[in-house]
C-alpha cells in the first residue's frame, strides 16, 4: 500500500511538473492487440552503428536485421536451417559447376521513406543488391565483414585494388562479376565452384542499401538506416534506447512456415498460420549491462523477453534445464537451444613462435603425444560444471548442432583421462624431475604458456587448466594480454595456447571447417594447422553441396585434426531466453538474431 | 593576484603536456593494436594495415602526438573509432544525463554531510558522536557495489519505490522518476567519508583562540557554531568539493550502468573496452583541463574567503 502511494506520489509529481512522459510503457500501456503492441528487449551490449557493412557486433546486427532486406532468408521452423526466399521470386538458380548465382527480386518492394529520395518512392532493384555488395570492398569503409565477398566475386577484388591506388572507389565501374541484366535480375559470378554462396546472400548484414541514402547522409549513414525491411528506426539515444516501428509499407509477408518433428512447433503453426507480418507495431530496446538489471527488469515486467542471463541462469533453471517452479507459475517461459558455435583449447602446432622453439609444435610423435596429453588432462565436464553453470553442452564436433554438416554420431578420440595422458607422457620420454615436474625428452625444462585475457572468466579458465596440467605435472605459465592484443598475436601464430569461440556467420559447416585450411593462417586458423591432407579435402568440401558426400569428407577432417591433436572441443552454450506469457510465437533461430518479425503479442493480465 | 593567476595559467602548459604525454604512452604500449578489433573475425594483414593507415596508427609516434596537440588545440578529436561519431557530440549528449544526477547528488551530499559533521562536532566524544562515527565508517567500507545491488534489489524491485533502472527524455522525469533512486545511492556513498572529513574540519575549528574568545564573550554556543565555526569551515569544505567537480565530467559509471543511464561513464568505459582512442584522449584532457581550472577557482575562492590567505 505504501509502496503503491509512494508510486503515485512520484508519478503525480512528475507529471505536474510538465514532463513528457509517464514511466515507462509497461505490458499495461503496451496495448494488448492491434496497433499499440510494444515489445520490450534489452541488449547486454551498446550498438555501434546500423551501417550494415560498418559493423560486427551482434546488437547492432539485430537492429540491422530488423530494417534491411537481404535477398535470402531462412525458414522460421525448419532445422537444421533451411534458405528460403526473402525479396526474391525463388532461391537462386546456380548454374555453370556452382559458379553463377541468378536471383530474380519481387517487384513492388519499397524502402521506407526518406528525405534521400526526395518524396518520391524509391522501388528496390537488383543495382541496389549489386551496389550493397560492392561497398563491403570499399577500402574506406573497412568492413569487418568483407571477407564474406573478398576473392569470391570476379571482378569485385581488382576494383578493390584500384581503389586503394586511387583512394576512390568507383561504384559505377562494370563489375564481370555483379551484373543486373534488367531492373529486378541479379547475376553473380563467382571466381571459384562454390555452392553454399547463398548462404552469404541470406547473412542479414547484406541486407540492401539505397546509393541515394548512404550518399545524403556520408559518414553518418550508420544513424540514417532506411530499408525495405519490417522494422524502420523510429528513435535512436546511441547507447542506450532504440525504438522501431513497424514499416507500414511493407511487403504483407504472411506467417506460413511448416511445423518440424518438435510438437511445439505444430502448437505453434496452428496459433499462427496465416498472420500478416509484422504481428506487432513496435519494439523497444534498452541497453542494459548489468545483469541484474537486466533480470530485475524482466521480473518487474519492465521488459517483455530476456536473452542474456546466462550468468544469473541458476537463479531461474534447475539442475536438470527446467524453468523453476515459480516462475512457471507465473506463466513465464523458457525457450532453450544451443548457440551455433564452438568454443575450443587450440595449439599453436608451428615449429617456432617469434625465434624460439614451440614446446607444443610440430608434427613429430613426442609434440603430438604432448598436445593429446594435455587435451586428455583438461576436464571438460568440469568447465561446464563451474565456468558455465550447467549453461552449456558438450562439444565434440566442429560443426555445431542446428548447422548443415553436424554429426551428432560422432564420438571424439580424445577422453578425459590424466591417467592415460601421465601414460602417454611416459611413454614419450617427458620425464618427471624432482619437483613433479616433467622435462622435454631431450632433458631441457618444459614450460607451456597459456594466454587468456584478465577477465574475471577467464582467471577461472587459468584456474581449470593449472588444475589439469598439474595433475600430469607440466609447469603452467599464464600469458594476459588485452583483447585486442590476443587477437593480433593469434594471427602472428605467436600464442602457444589459448581457448577461443567461434559462432556461426551462417548455419554451414564450411563456415568452421576453413578455421582449420592452411591458407586462413594469419587469418581465423589460429592454430596455424597447415595438414597438405586436410586442405586437399577442405578444398574438394567447398565444392560441394551440404550432402553425404560432404559429411563424410568433415568427419575425415575432423579425424585428421584429431589425430593432429590440433584442437580440444570443449563445449557449446545454451542461450535461455525467458518470455512473459503475453509474448507469442516465438523460437529461437540458430541464426537470425531476433524472432521481432515473428512474435505477437497477447493480452496482458497483470495481478 | 592577477600575476598568480596568469603563472598559474602558464603552469597549465607542461601539466597537460605532461598528461597528454602519458596518455599517449600508456594507450600506444598498454591499449594493444585498435585496427585487430575493427577488423572483423577473418582479417587479413592487408585490411589491417589499410585501419592502422586510416586511423594514422602506422604514423610515427612523433607525428601521433603532434596531431594529438592539434586536437587539443582546436578542442577537435575527430570521430569515435568504433562508432564513427563525433566525440564532441559524445560530450555534448552524455553530458546532460550525468549531470542530472551528479549535481544534485554532489549538492545533497555535501548539504547533508556539512549539517550531520556539525551536529557530531557539537556532541563531540557523545554516544552520538561516537555511534555515528562508526557507522560512517562501516558504510565507508562497504563498497559502492554493494549499496547499488542491495538498494536496487530491496527499493526498486522489491518494494517498488523506485523504478529498477531507465531513463527518459524529460529532464524532470529523469530528476524526479529515474534518477532518484540513483542519486539516494550516490549520496548515501558520499555521506560517510564526507561526514568523517567535515568534522575534522569542524573539530579543528572548535579549537581555535577565537571560538573561545567568542564563548568568553558570552556568544550562545549555536551561535557560535552557525556564526563563526561553519564559516571558517566552509573554506576545507569548498575546496574539497572543488576537488569532486572535475569528476562530473568522466560520470558514475557503476551507477549509470546499473540504472541504465546513458551518461558519459558509460560511455568512458565503452571506449576503453574498445580501444576507442579518440574518446579516451578528449575525457583525458578535459578532465585534466577541468581539475587545473577548479583548483585554480579554489584558490581564489579560498583568497575570497579568507582575506588572510596568501597567493604565491
Amino acid at each position: 500500500m505504501l509502496s503503491a502511494a509512494r508510486r503515485a506520489l512520484l508519478v503525480a509529481l512528475v507529471l505536474l511538473l510538465g514532463c513528457d512522459g509517464a514511466p515507462p510503457s509497461g505490458p499495461g500501456s503496451a496495448s494488448p492487440a492491434g496497433a499499440g503492441k510494444v515489445l520490450r528487449v534489452t541488449f547486454q551490449a551498446a550498438e555501434t552503428g546500423f551501417d550494415p557493412v560498418a559493423v560486427s557486433d551482434y546488437y547492432s546486427g539485430s537492429v540491422i536485421e530488423a530494417i534491411y532486406d537481404p535477398l535470402l532468408t531462412y525458414d522460421y521452423l525448419a532445422r537444421p536451417a533451411k534458405l528460403v526466399p526473402n525479396v526474391t521470386e525463388a532461391l537462386p538458380v546456380v548454374t555453370d559447376d556452382g559458379r553463377t548465382y541468378t536471383l530474380r527480386i519481387r517487384k513492388g518492394i519499397h524502402f521506407t521513406p526518406d528525405p534521400a529520395f526526395k518524396g518520391a518512392p524509391r522501388e528496390l532493384t537488383a543495382a541496389d543488391y549489386a551496389y550493397s555488395f560492392k561497398r563491403f570492398l570499399d577500402p574506406r569503409l573497412r568492413s569487418p565483414y568483407a571477407f564474406l565477398f573478398e576473392g569470391k566475386i570476379v571482378g569485385l577484388d581488382e576494383l578493390a585494388a584500384q581503389a586503394k591506388k586511387s583512394g576512390r572507389f568507383d561504384y559505377d565501374a562494370r563489375v564481370a562479376g555483379l551484373e543486373t541484366p534488367d531492373r529486378y535480375t541479379l547475376r553473380i559470378r563467382l571466381k571459384e565452384t562454390d555452392r553454399n554462396f547463398s548462404h552469404v546472400l541470406a547473412f542479414p548484414l547484406t541486407g540492401a542499401v539505397a546509393r541515394e541514402v548512404v550518399e545524403a547522409y556520408g559518414d553518418d549513414t550508420a544513424s540514417h538506416p532506411v530499408g525495405t525491411g519490417p522494422f524502420l528506426l523510429k528513435d535512436y539515444t546511441r547507447s542506450s534506447r532504440i525504438v522501431l516501428e513497424a514499416n507500414p509499407g511493407y511487403r504483407g509477408r504472411i506467417w506460413d512456415f511448416e511445423p518440424g518433428p518438435d510438437p511445439r512447433d505444430s502448437e505453434l503453426a496452428a496459433r499462427m498460420k496465416g498472420k500478416r507480418l509484422p504481428l506487432i507495431q513496435r519494439v523497444e530496446v534498452s541497453i542494459m549491462e548489468e545483469a541484474q538489471s537486466r533480470w530485475l527488469a524482466f521480473q518487474k515486467q519492465q521488459t517483455d523477453m530476456e536473452y542474456a542471463l546466462a550468468e544469473l541462469a541458476p537463479n531461474f533453471i534447475t539442475a536438470d534445464g527446467k524453468l523453476k517452479p515459480e516462475f512457471a507459475a507465473r506463466g513465464i517461459r523458457l525457450e532453450r537451444s544451443v548457440d551455433p558455435e564452438i568454443i575450443y583449447l587450440y595449439f599453436n602446432v608451428a615449429e617456432r613462435i617469434g625465434n624460439q622453439p614451440n614446446p607444443v609444435g610440430g608434427f613429430g610423435a613426442e609434440r603430438i603425444a604432448l598436445r593429446r596429453a594435455i587435451a586428455m588432462s583438461y576436464n571438460v565436464e568440469d568447465q561446464i560444471r563451474i565456468i558455465r553453470k550447467g549453461q552449456a553442452i558438450r562439444a565434440n564436433y566442429p560443426i555445431p548442432p542446428g548447422v548443415a554438416g553436424h554429426d551428432p554420431k560422432y564420438t571424439s578420440y580424445i577422453p578425459y583421462d590424466p591417467r592415460a595422458a601421465n601414460a602417454l607422457l611416459d611413454k614419450f620420454g617427458y620425464r618427471r624431475g624432482p619437483d613433479g615436474y616433467r622435462a622435454r625428452p631431450d632433458g631441457t625444462p618444459l614450460t607451456v604458456r597459456y594466454s587468456s585475457s584478465s577477465t574475471e572468466r577467464d582467471r577461472q579458465f587459468d584456474e581449470l587448466m593449472k588444475r589439469s596440467l598439474d595433475s600430469i605435472g607440466i609447469r603452467l605459465a599464464i600469458h594476459k594480454g588485452t583483447f585486442s592484443e590476443l587477437i593480433k598475436l593469434g594471427h602472428e601464430c605467436r600464442i602457444m595456447m589459448k581457448t577461443t569461440a567461434w559462432i556461426a556467420d551462417y548455419p554451414d559447416g564450411d563456415n568452421f571447417m576453413q578455421l582449420l585450411y592452411g591458407p586462413n593462417t594469419g587469418q581465423s586458423n589460429s592454430a596455424c594447422y597447415r595438414s597438405p591432407e586436410f586442405d586437399r579435402r577442405y578444398e574438394k568440401s567447398r565444392q560441394l553441396p551440404d550432402g553425404p558426400e560432404r559429411d563424410r569428407l568433415y568427419r575425415e577432417m575432423t579425424r585428421l585434426m584429431e589425430v593432429d591433436a590440433v584442437w580440444l572441443l570443449t563445449d557449446s552454450r545454451y542461450r535461455n531466453v525467458l518470455l512473459h506469457p503475453h509474448v507469442v510465437g516465438f523460437r529461437q533461430h540458430p541464426v537470425l538474431h531476433h524472432a521481432w518479425l515473428y512474435v505477437d503479442m497477447e493480452p496482458v493480465h497483470r495481478n | 593576484m592577477l600575476a598568480y593567476v596568469i603563472r598559474r595559467l602558464w603552469q597549465f602548459v607542461p601539466t597537460l603536456l605532461g598528461v597528454m604525454a602519458l596518455v599517449f604512452l600508456l594507450f600506444n604500449w598498454i591499449g594493444g593494436d585498435p585496427a585487430y578489433l575493427l577488423a572483423g573475425k577473418i582479417p587479413d594483414p592487408e585490411r589491417i594495415e589499410n585501419i592502422r593507415r586510416q586511423l594514422g596508427v602506422d604514423q610515427p609516434w612523433y607525428l601521433q602526438f603532434w596531431i594529438f596537440m592539434k586536437q587539443v588545440a582546436t578542442a577537435d578529436f575527430g570521430v569515435s573509432w568504433a562508432t564513427n561519431e563525433r566525440v564532441s557530440a559524445i560530450f555534448t549528449t552524455r553530458l546532460g544525463p550525468s549531470l542530472t544526477v551528479l549535481v544534485p547528488m554532489l549538492v545533497i551530499s555535501t548539504v547533508l554531510a556539512m549539517a550531520a559533521a556539525m551536529l557530531v562536532a557539537y556532541w563531540r566524544g557523545s554516544l552520538t558522536d561516537r555511534a555515528i562515527m562508526i557507522g560512517c565508517t562501516v558504510g565507508q567500507s562497504i563498497s559502492i557495489l554493494v549499496y547499488i545491488l542491495v538498494f536496487q534489489y530491496v527499493l526498486a524491485y522489491r518494494w517498488g519505490w523506485f523504478p529498477v533502472q531507465g531513463w527518459g527524455s524529460g529532464l524532470a522525469q529523469n530528476l524526479l522518476f529515474y534518477g532518484a533512486l540513483p542519486i539516494l545511492v550516490g549520496v548515501v556513498v558520499s555521506l560517510a567519508p564526507d561526514i568523517r572529513l567535515y568534522r575534522s574540519f569542524f573539530l579543528e575549528e572548535v579549537s581555535q583562540d577565537y571560538v573561545r574568545t567568542a564563548r568568553a564573550k558570552g556568544m550562545s554556543e549555536p551561535r557560535v557554531m552557525w556564526v563563526h565555526v561553519l564559516r571558517n569551515a566552509a573554506i576545507p569544505v569548498v575546496t574539497n568539493v572543488m576537488t569532486q567537480l572535475p569528476g562530473l565530467l568522466v560520470g558514475a559509471f557503476l551507477i549509470e550502468r546499473f540504472f541504465s543511464i546513458p551518461g558519459i561513464g558509460r560511455e568512458v568505459i565503452l571506449a576503453v573496452e574498445r580501444s576507442d582512442f579518440p574518446v579516451i584522449k578528449a575525457v583525458t584532457v578535459y578532465v585534466a583541463i577541468a581539475t587545473m581550472i577548479l583548483n585554480l577557482l579554489a584558490d581564489l575562492i579560498y583568497k575570497a574567503v579568507d582575506p588572510r590567505v596568501e597567493l604565491k
